[in-house]
């Protein structure tokens, strides 16, 4: 009983924080509108691609791909049918959720089917691959707009639908690893033969995975496609499903929570970077002799940092502030190599637009993760009451197996 | 339908054009496959970053043609000769090698420890660094490229005539000629007979004329078409011929290393089983540079014959598509396996033009998936690799 009343309340809270954000949303102008509709559906594209790359265990690194196909699939659905059915209003667009859900979901099935045979660095391939194929044959057909695009009429603005399904999204996954329909999954993660031989049903986990991931993409791409009005098959590309997998990655492959967080991050910092203006209220431009002088001193800070991690056993305390000694070593790098470079005219004379670091950033963050924590930022962590209150109260919480 | 146009869109004509092109194509595929194959053999590391290392050789061949005075703006080209040539490829090859030995010791020697799968994101985050970040300090808008003067050989090439047209047919077109003539002869005197008129401007007698003389040339156009079209001939340029030949000499050098070489015994040690090997006295980390160096200046020294001899425009994706398409070549043949990876690359070459021949030219960049999932989904060890599938 006490489970259902929390179940239903928790629906409830979820569903009136939607719409609330979407009235407050109301209030705001179009570009904070379009940043809070960004990250729900990065929120959502993340935490999707983790269920199927860190709770299951599949690399996979092409989503964009299922997103392409929930977009495309729904945008085409309404050019053509939005005037001459009976849904209208914010039902049509809920009908087309689903839709884009259900057609993803397919794709991921035939995407899926090879996963059973291929494993690690393989199957990451035969993903992109996948996902380049749908590009190409998407650019291809006329009626799809080719390379030039589709536009869909009407538009929407679906703050509350796409917070909705970022929360769907995420209270699947939740419950999915809270309960025990969840420990194949992560069996099959840790040891696929020995799941195997404990009666998991190997493919069914691995293809009910990518379909379940695949299906929130594609709901999310519907979303994009009534939002945006117009998609190109560019605005689904490779860098699109890095951009993905660095959220999942940065997070912590495995927790939900570090997903989550990684792509309100990811999401926020390219729109943060295009909103710098200099003096005069354009784009903000850094000279090259900048960010070669960042590189550098983030080059120097991670070998230095990484040093302390596999060299220096000492107390906890002595580590942190060896890091943190690391890290003013960086800034310090930062300004002296500045300095030097200043005096290069060929760096200091290239003016970059801000906006345009944004991958040099991702491939960055990537990279030192990788170095220095490559479980990522919460590792299989998740947030959670119990952990808030041990924070304050220096409990000791006891573990359930999942969560360790 | 569908059947119906796949026939209509082919012309046995342009076959072996094709074939050739597929070859010429597949042999600059295999160079960079070889990369692949090799870091793969040796460290069971797909090296995303190599096609960015193949775009790097062609900037560095950029750079050194315009320090030979051939930038887009020079007024006085020099004359260009092999020399130059030979320059720009032992510079691609060499920068090549320093980048890929570089990515090395900084990106893959620290997670060698970890999984494979924190390697492969290393990898790819390298790769995205390069292409984005080369965005920003190379030039890249407008695309530029390697101006068509360095090459000594532009503009050459050598006809082969593979099958003469049918002598009948040549025979009406020879025909129709003097009857072409004599129809614009009679025209032309008209013409000058009536100096108040013009080809637009005729009585009823000039537009008869007229009207005869151009059916007269049509019919001689159409034969001589037909008659044309019964050929098949060949156009090797000689640019092409020579960059063939590079990669010949390139993959028996690369041959004799692997083979004859003390350090290629070692390379074939490590790649059988690294540790046993690092128990056997080999350090196995100059063996993996060894490796790096290999394979990084293979695809410096493709990058530079295809941003040379066939122009491409540069931008810092320039080594996507190849890369992709190189790696698919490697799968193909058995990574790991470096004749399988020449194998491969010719055959993903050909592959690719077989796609053009067949009038689907938009779906080129997605042969090479197609072949890639097949190949995997059936053949996963690859035509030429061990039947041992390869347990994650």
């Amino acid at each position: 009983m006490k489970f259902w009343i929390t179940r239903l309340i928790s629906i409830a809270v979820a569903i009136g924080g939607c719409m609330l954000l979407q009235s407050l949303a109301g209030r705001m102008n179009d570009y904070q509108q379009r940043l809070i509709i960004l990250i729900g559906l990065y929120v959502t594209l993340s935490v999707s691609l983790n269920l199927i790359n860190g709770i299951t265990g599949q690399f996979s690194i092409g989503h964009a791909a299922f997103y392409q196909v929930g977009a495309y699939l729904t945008g085409y659905i309404t050019v053509n049918y939005f005037a001459k059915q009976p849904v209208h209003g914010v039902w049509w667009l809920v009908l087309m959720v689903l839709v884009g859900g259900i057609g993803a979901a397919v794709a991921g099935l035939i995407v899926g089917l090879p996963s059973l045979r291929l494993r690690g660095d393989y199957l990451a391939i035969v993903t992109l691959g996948f996902g380049e194929i749908i590009r190409i044959i998407v650019q291809n057909q006329k009626a799809l707009g080719g390379s030039y695009g589709m536009n869909v009429a009407p538009k929407y603005q679906p703050i509350a639908l796409v917070w909705l399904l970022a929360i769907l999204c995420i209270a699947v996954c939740r419950n999915l690893l809270k309960t025990a329909h969840g420990l194949p999954f992560l069996a099959v993660r840790e040891d696929e033969v020995a799941s195997s031989a404990m009666g998991v049903n190997v493919t069914g986990v691995k293809v009910t995975a990518f379909m379940l991931g695949s299906a929130f993409a594609g709901a999310a791409g519907a979303l994009l496609a009534h939002f945006e009005g117009f998609i190109t098959p560019t605005t689904f590309g490779m860098d699109v499903s890095f951009i993905i997998l660095t959220m999942v990655v940065l997070g912590g492959t495995g927790s939900i929570t570090g997903s989550v967080i990684a792509a309100t991050l990811l999401a926020y910092l390219p729109e943060y970077l295009r909103g710098l203006k200099d003096a005069s209220g354009a784009t903000l431009q850094v000279s090259g002799s900048l960010v070669v002088a960042w590189m550098i001193a983030v080059a120097i800070a991670v070998s230095l940092m990484r040093w302390v991690i596999t060299h220096h056993h000492g107390q906890k305390l002595q580590r942190v502030g060896m890091l943190v000694g690391a890290l003013f070593a960086g800034v310090v790098v930062r300004y002296l190599s500045g300095f030097l470079l200043d005096k290069i005219p060929a760096l200091s004379g290239r003016l970059i637009p801000i906006d345009q670091v944004r991958m040099v950033i991702f491939a960055i963050v990537l990279i030192v993760l990788m170095l220095l924590r490559p479980q990522g930022i919460f590792a299989h962590h998740e947030f959670s009451w119990s952990w808030l209150k041990r924070l304050f109260t220096r409990q000791p919480v006891p573990q359930t197996a999942v969560s360790a | 339908m569908d059947v119906l146009h796949l026939v209509a869109g082919v012309d046995f004509n342009t076959l072996p054009q094709q074939l050739v092109n597929g070859l010429l194509l597949g042999a600059i595929y295999a160079l960079i496959a070889l990369g692949y194959t090799m870091v793969y053999g040796v460290l069971r590391l797909i090296n995303f970053a190599h096609g960015e290392v193949y775009m790097l050789g062609a900037y560095v061949a950029l750079f050194v043609s315009y320090f030979f005075g051939f930038r887009p703006d020079s007024v006085h080209p020099t004359q260009s000769s092999v020399m130059n040539l030979l320059i720009m490829l032992l510079a691609s090859m060499v920068i090549c090698s320093l980048v890929g030995i570089t990515i090395e010791r900084f990106a893959y020697r620290p997670m060698r420890s970890h999984s494979r799968i924190a390697s492969l994101i290393t990898a790819i985050g390298v790769s995205l660094l390069l292409q984005y970040g080369g965005a920003l300090f190379l030039p890249n808008s407008p695309p530029p490229s390697i101006s068509e003067k360095v090459n000594p050989y532009s503009g050459q090439s050598k006809d082969f005539t593979l099958a003469k047209p049918s002598p009948a047919l040549l025979e009406q077109a020879r025909q129709a000629e003097p009857a072409a003539a004599q129809a614009k002869a009679a025209l032309d005197t008209y013409l000058k007979s009536h100096p108040d008129e013009n080809l637009f401007n005729l009585s009823a007698e000039g537009k008869v004329l007229r009207t005869a003389a151009q059916d007269a040339e049509r019919k001689e156009a159409d034969l001589k078409r037909q008659a044309e079209s019964g050929g098949v001939k060949l156009i090797i340029q000689t640019g092409q011929a020579t960059m063939l030949l590079s990669t010949v000499v390139l993959m028996g050098l690369l041959t004799y290393m692997v083979l004859f070489t003390k350090a290629g015994r070692a390379m074939r040690a490590v790649a059988h089983d690294f540790d046993s090997a690092s128990l056997m006295g080999i350090n196995v980390n100059t063996i993996v540079t060894f490796t790096f160096i290999l394979g990084s200046s293979l695809a410096g020294a493709a990058a530079m014959m295809t941003a040379t001899f066939l122009g491409t425009p540069l931008t810092t994706f320039y080594g996507l598509v190849p890369g992709v398409k190189a790696f698919v070549a490697a799968v193909l043949g058995g990574i790991g396996n470096i004749p399988g990876a020449v194998l491969g690359g010719l055959l993903m070459g050909l592959a690719e033009n077989m796609v053009v021949w067949l009038g689907y030219s938009n779906y080129r960049d997605a042969i090479a998936f197609v072949v890639l999932i097949v190949v995997l989904l059936f053949k996963p060890g690859g035509l030429m690799g061990s039947a041992k599938v390869e347990k994650v």
